[in-house]
């Protein structure tokens, strides 16, 4: 009895948790179907009394939609591809070889996760402007070719493969790289799943950094794009929730179809997102 | 591929030798167990031999060749870990087929020789399985298949059958033995269990403390121990071993009073005591009484009380047991005498009768 009683406590926080989480989205694409009087009517009204599906359409065509996609989806692919790309490379060395300095280069790079983010951003403007990247893909993703997170995940997950796997593969004629890219990789897939959809999530949403490095139009990302809606005169708030409806389903889609890794990965690393 | 090690001293931080000077030579074509207790240098003899290792000092030849500072890539052995260490996340037949891609084999031709081998350590069946999806034993032929895929001149097993059951070691045991046999590689597996060691070697080389002990047949072992250490590590029940000046009125006048005078322990094995005379092959008479009798299976035990000493025998099944006064004889063969530093001085060889 007192087993059933736990258990359905534990269901309705469960629960709880998940309308939490829930709500803002529902509340989001209830928005994107109402018409502008019913966005801002007291008492809110959740469902709409004709869905205004038109919404979408105007959202699209409010501002060069078609452009924001194209530049998140290239951002979004280099960043990604970058990080990872570096990511196991130093993960492999700080996990497997040896190096004069290898701990101390570790915990200082460890060191510099607890940088806020919001420090490095004038740096990091004054860094590629004297680069002449300023407006342009290279401001846009070469900050973001690394990432220490990305790092220690993967170092925690390559440390915990076993030696004589290592060994197997250097007696079987493996080099490190071949070793590195042949076994310890497809070995670790699912962490590796997991960090890139943490990398394509954060650069898919970053507002900050696109906001200030970019001017013209064309360079925009799509979360930057959405600013479009907010004029001097007020929020289309039915057009702004349309469009934030469209800007988040491929993460919602990748999210679903890759969960099972991204759990597995995150757990597996002992690490939270 | 003859192997042979000359001075070789390994040591890991630079204090204390894990090995010191060893020198031996593997023939080719022949099988060689590194037997030895824990900590006693087996597993690190047998990685300077692959490359995972670099010894301190010493020179490390395959035949001719100096490959003393030739890396595990360069040196082309064949190796098999104790726990298999196979890739999760390829098929069996690609586990097999890895050294081969590593070569450049082309796709075709890997694929061949890695189901030749499947069907070699008898797996064919399971080729398209992943590694997770096998047995310990399955596990561990597909290893062996793999260690053997780019024909090295060199096979190495390190304690492969420590994580089977006792009824596959055994299996697997005579698998290892039949494999070597039909390939005719020059096989070095290192093992603690003594019964293995004995089953399938050419030879056995038992280390202990860094140094070689004695490398011989595993009969040469058994019948004509170097040492102590080698009399006490090899067999089952273990070698009875009581102060020679026990027995010393006993085997005056039948071993030279010289060789009596410097022994300090006296090496009985448990097959050496007989409850009748058998002629030619018994060195002496002795007397004493059998106190306990034991019965495992086909073998018995009993304690045969000599001069205050307990001596084990296995041949004293038909006896009666408790019995206070007793004949019983003791064979040349199974009977060491060893002086103050555990050097075998009688028996065995030394004095072949």
């Amino acid at each position: 009895m007192a087993k059933t009683i736990s258990k359905i406590l534990l269901y309705v926080i469960v629960i709880l948790g998940a309308l939490t989480m829930l709500i803002p989205f529902l509340w989001m694409i209830s928005t994107s179907l109402k018409t502008a009087p019913e966005t801002i009517k007291v008492p809110p009204i959740w469902i709409p009394k004709q869905l205004q599906w038109g919404n979408y359409v105007a959202a699209w065509h409010a501002a060069p939609f078609g452009r924001y996609f194209i530049n998140s989806v290239v951002v979004t692919t280099l960043s990604t591809a970058g990080t990872l790309f570096t990511s196991i490379l130093a993960a492999f060395a700080f996990a497997r070889l040896k190096f004069w300095g290898k701990n101390i280069l570790f915990v200082i790079f460890l060191g510099t996760m607890m940088i806020p983010g919001e420090m490095l951003i004038i740096p990091n403007f004054v860094t590629l402007s004297h680069l002449g990247q300023i407006d342009k893909y290279g401001a846009l993703i070469l900050p973001w070719l690394a990432s220490f997170f990305t790092v220690f995940t993967l170092r925690q997950t390559f440390q915990s493969t076993p030696d004589q796997i290592y060994y197997a593969a250097k007696i079987d004629g493996a080099s490190d790289w071949k070793y590195l890219w042949t076994v310890l990789v497809p070995m670790s897939k699912s962490t590796i799943t997991a960090v890139t959809v943490l990398q394509v999530i954060g650069s898919w949403n970053s507002f900050m950094w696109p906001l200030i490095v970019t001017n013209s139009e064309s360079m925009r990302t799509l979360p930057v794009g959405l600013q479009a809606f907010t004029t001097d005169a007020g929020t289309q708030y039915q057009l702004l929730m349309a469009a934030s409806t469209f800007v988040i389903i491929p993460m919602v889609i990748l999210y679903i179809f890759l969960q099972k890794y991204i759990i597995a990965g995150i757990s597996k690393a002992g690490l939270k997102g | 591929m003859k192997v042979t090690f000359k001075d070789v001293t390994m040591s890991y931080d630079g204090k204390t030798d894990t090995l010191r000077d060893l020198n031996f030579t593997i023939p080719d074509g022949t099988l060689v167990s590194l037997l030895g207790p824990s900590g006693g240098g087996k597993t690190t003899t047998l990685n300077l031999i692959s490359g995972l290792l670099t010894a301190t000092s010493g020179q490390i030849f395959f035949g001719d060749e100096d490959v003393t500072k030739k890396d595990a890539l360069a040196r082309k052995v064949g190796m098999v870990f104790q726990n298999y260490a196979l890739y999760p996340h390829l098929t069996v037949l690609d586990n097999i087929a890895f050294p081969l891609k590593m070569a450049k084999v082309p796709k075709a031709e890997r694929r061949k020789r890695a189901a030749e081998l499947a069907a070699l350590v008898h797996v064919d069946d399971q080729v398209d399985k992943k590694p997770g999806e096998l047995s310990g034993g399955q596990q561990q032929r597909v290893a062996i298949a793999r260690a053997l895929a780019k024909s090295p001149s060199l096979l190495l097993l390190d304690e492969p059958l420590s994580n089977l059951d006792a009824r596959l070691r055994i299996e697997m045991r005579e698998e290892i033995r039949r494999i070597q046999r039909e390939t005719g590689v020059t096989t070095i597996f290192v093992t603690h269990d003594q019964d293995e060691a004995l089953h399938i070697s050419d030879n056995i080389m038992v280390l202990s403390d860094g140094h070689i002990q004695q490398f011989s047949s595993p009969t040469d072992l058994y019948e004509s121990p170097n040492n102590l250490f080698v009399a006490k590590f090899i067999g089952t029940p273990i070698i009875n071993t009581i102060p020679a000046d026990v027995l010393q009125d006993a085997l005056a006048g039948i071993i030279p009073g010289e060789i009596l005078e410097r022994a300090e322990t006296a090496g009985i094995r448990s097959e050496a005591i007989i409850p009748y005379d058998a002629g030619d092959a018994v060195l002496t008479k002795l007397s004493g009484s059998v106190t306990h009798s034991q019965k495992f299976g086909r073998e018995a035990t009993s304690d045969v009380t000599y001069n205050g000493q307990t001596i084990l025998s296995t041949e004293m099944s038909g006896v009666p047991e408790d019995q206070a006064q007793l004949d019983f004889y003791l064979t040349k063969k199974g009977f060491f005498l060893f002086d103050d530093a555990g050097t075998m001085i009688y028996g065995g060889d030394l004095h072949a009768q």
